[in-house]
C-alpha cells in the first residue's frame, strides 16, 4: 500500500489551471521532496491532498483510503504553509487542543516531549503571539506530529529558520522516517531536499516535470559531468594532438599548462581522458569529478 | 464535534464582552423578577400574563437585544478562523461539518447556560421554573445562533459581519414585530421567516423556529463545505 496516490488530480480557478492532471505515488516510509518555483502549484497540490481546498477533478488516496476522508486525516499530520496559530494560546495549549481534535489526546508529558524535539521546551508556556517566526514554524511542525501520524505533510518546514534550527528539523524528519513514517515536504532549499529526501519531484506549471531519486535525476542530466584535471605541462609536440582529442571527447572549457576543465556526457570517458594525458607524456596529478547538484538540475529545468 | 464544542463554549466565557452581556442578562432577570409586582401594578394584565410577569425582564432583553448579543459574541465564529488562516489546522483534522456544528453547539450551550441561570434567578421570586417560556426563549436563541453562524460563513471578513451584525441585531427585532403585526402584504409574508410571529401564540408553533434554525444551519454547512480555507 502506498502512502499517497494521486490520479489525474487537477485544480482550476476559472480558466486558470493551477494543477493539471497530476499522477503521483509516494511509497510508505519515504521522505519525499517536492520542488518547484513559486506558483508552480506545489501548495495547491498539498492543499488538495489535505482537504484545505477541493480538487476540480481526479482522485487521490492517503494511506490506502480514498480522499477526502476525515477519518484517515486522524492518521495524517499537516503543517500548512501561510497558516497562523492562535496568538493568545500557549504552545502547550496548541498541542493539547490539536491532539484532542485528532482523537488522540496527548498527555502533558507527551506534549513536552514533542516540544523538546523541536527545541521549544523552554517556551511551552509562552503565548504563540510572542514567539518568533522560526519558533512558530517549529510549533507548526510540533502540532503536525503530536498525534503520532503515519503520514506527515510539511509545507516549507524550515523557511525562515536559523541554521541550527534547520539542522534540528532535518534530524527530526530523519528520525520520523526511522519510525516508519512517511514525510511529504516542499522546500525552496534545494540543498535541504538533496540531503534528506529519498525521492524528489520537480513541478513546473502545474505538472510534474521530473521525478526520481537523486541518482536518477542526476543520470538524466549526466551530460553535464564536469571533470577538472590538474596535470604536468604537456610537451609542445603533443599539445595539438591532446587538444584535438579532448575536443572530440567533450566540451573543453579550459585548457592550460597545468589545468584542464572539460564537460562530458558519459562518465566512462573519464578513464580515456586520463589515458590520453598519459599517452601525451603528461602526468595527471589530480582529477575532480563534479556531478550536477540538485540546484543545477533545477536551474537547467 | 465535542472538542470543537468545548473549545467554543469555554472561549465564550473569556473576554470582557461576554462578562458584560452575562451581567446584563442576570441583572435584568433578577431585578425584573424582584420588582415584577411594581411593574404589574401599573398595567392591566390577563391572568396568564400576570403569571408570567416575573420573566418579563429576561424576555424583553432576549427579544430586543438577544440578536445583538449573539452577533456581538459570535459574528466571526467561522470567518475569523478562515481570515487568520487558523482554519487550515482545523480542516486537516476534522470534517467541516464537525467544525461548523461543533461551533454552533458550543455557542448554543453557552446561551443555554446563561438562560438556565437567568430562569433560576427568576425562580427565586416566581417560585417556579416555567418550562414553556424557557423552551420558547431557547428556540429564539437557537434561531439567533444559527443566523450568526450562517452570516459568519457567508461573509468572509470579520469586520463586515461585525458591522452587519450590529445593524441586523438592532433592526431585526423591530422589523420582526412590524412584519408580524403589519397588515401590509409586502411586509407581512416575511413574518414566516422571522421568529417573533411564532412566539405570539401560547402553543407549540415556536417549534417552527427550530425548523428555520435547522434550514439556516444546513445552508451554512453546504456553503462551508465548498469554501476554501
Amino acid at each position: 500500500m502506498n502512502a499517497i496516490e494521486a490520479k489525474q488530480l487537477s485544480k482550476a480557478y476559472g480558466a486558470h489551471q493551477v494543477v493539471m492532471g497530476m499522477d503521483l505515488t509516494v511509497r510508505k516510509g519515504e521522505i519525499f521532496g517536492f520542488l518547484g518555483r513559486n506558483g508552480a502549484g506545489k501548495s495547491t497540490f498539498i492543499n488538495m491532498l489535505t482537504g484545505i481546498i477541493s480538487s476540480s477533478s481526479g482522485t487521490y488516496s492517503l494511506l490506502g483510503v480514498e480522499g477526502p476522508d476525515s477519518k484517515v486525516m486522524k492518521r495524517v499530520g499537516v503543517m500548512p504553509d501561510y497558516s497562523s496559530l492562535y496568538g493568545s494560546w500557549t504552545a502547550l495549549d496548541h498541542l493539547r487542543f490539536f491532539s484532542e481534535l485528532s482523537g488522540a489526546r496527548a498527555s502533558k508529558e507527551k506534549c513536552l516531549e514533542v516540544l523538546r524535539s523541536v527545541d521549544l521546551l523552554l517556551h511551552a508556556n509562552k503565548k504563540a503571539g510572542k514567539l518568533s517566526f522560526g519558533m512558530k514554524k517549529k510549533l507548526g511542525i510540533a502540532q503536525a506530529i503530536i498525534h503520532d501520524p503515519e503520514l506527515i505533510f510539511l509545507d516549507e518546514p524550515t523557511s525562515g529558520m536559523d541554521a541550527e534550527s534547520v539542522i534540528l528539523i532535518h534530524r527530526l524528519i530523519k528520525e520520523l522516517q526511522k519510525q516508519g513514517k512517511t514525510v511529504f515536504m516542499t522546500s525552496h532549499n534545494l540543498d535541504e531536499v538533496e540531503k534528506i529526501c529519498s525521492r524528489i519531484a520537480i513541478m513546473r506549471d502545474g505538472v510534474i516535470d521530473k521525478i526520481g531519486t537523486m541518482e536518477e535525476l542526476r543520470a538524466f542530466y549526466r551530460s553535464t559531468i564536469t571533470v577538472k584535471i590538474k596535470h604536468s605541462t604537456v610537451p609542445k609536440q603533443e599539445q595539438a594532438k591532446l587538444k584535438q582529442w579532448l575536443e572530440s571527447a567533450g566540451s573543453l572549457l579550459e585548457h592550460g599548462d597545468a589545468y584542464t576543465v572539460i564537460t562530458i556526457s558519459d562518465e566512462n570517458k573519464i578513464a580515456e581522458i586520463i589515458r590520453a594525458f598519459t599517452q601525451c607524456k603528461a602526468d595527471v596529478l589530480r582529477v575532480e569529478v563534479e556531478e550536477p547538484s540538485l540546484e543545477e538540475i533545477f536551474l537547467n529545468e | 464535534m465535542f472538542v470543537m464544542c468545548k473549545r467554543e463554549f469555554i472561549s465564550l466565557f473569556k473576554g470582557i464582552k461576554s462578562i458584560i452581556m452575562i451581567a446584563i442578562l442576570f441583572a435584568v432577570s433578577y431585578y425584573a423578577a424582584k420588582f415584577s409586582s411594581v411593574l404589574s401594578s401599573g398595567v392591566e394584565l390577563t391572568a396568564g400574563e400576570a403569571e408570567d410577569i416575573h420573566t418579563i425582564g429576561l424576555l424583553s432583553v432576549i427579544l430586543l437585544l438577544g440578536q445583538l448579543f449573539v452577533f456581538g459574541l459570535s459574528h466571526d465564529t467561522i470567518n475569523r478562523e478562515i481570515h487568520e488562516r487558523t482554519m487550515r489546522f482545523l480542516v486537516t483534522r476534522a470534517s467541516r461539518s464537525t467544525i461548523l456544528f461543533g461551533k454552533f453547539l458550543g455557542i448554543w450551550l453557552f446561551w443555554l447556560f446563561c438562560i438556565v441561570v437567568s430562569f433560576l434567578l427568576i425562580s427565586i421570586y416566581s417560585k417556579k421554573f416555567d418550562l414553556f417560556i424557557f423552551s420558547q426563549t431557547m428556540s429564539l436563541v437557537t434561531y439567533q445562533t444559527a443566523l450568526a453562524v450562517l452570516l459568519s460563513v457567508l461573509i468572509p471578513r470579520p469586520g463586515y459581519t461585525m458591522f452587519l451584525g450590529n445593524i441586523l441585531g438592532l433592526v431585526l427585532p423591530a422589523f420582526g414585530f412590524w412584519a408580524a403585526l403589519s397588515p401590509n402584504g409586502w411586509v407581512n409574508w416575511m413574518k414566516y421567516f422571522i421568529p417573533f410571529y411564532y412566539l405570539e401564540r401560547d402553543d407549540f408553533t415556536f417549534l417552527v423556529i427550530l425548523g428555520l434554525a435547522g434550514i439556516m444551519l444546513l445552508a451554512a454547512n453546504t456553503v462551508f463545505r465548498r469554501r476554501e480555507c
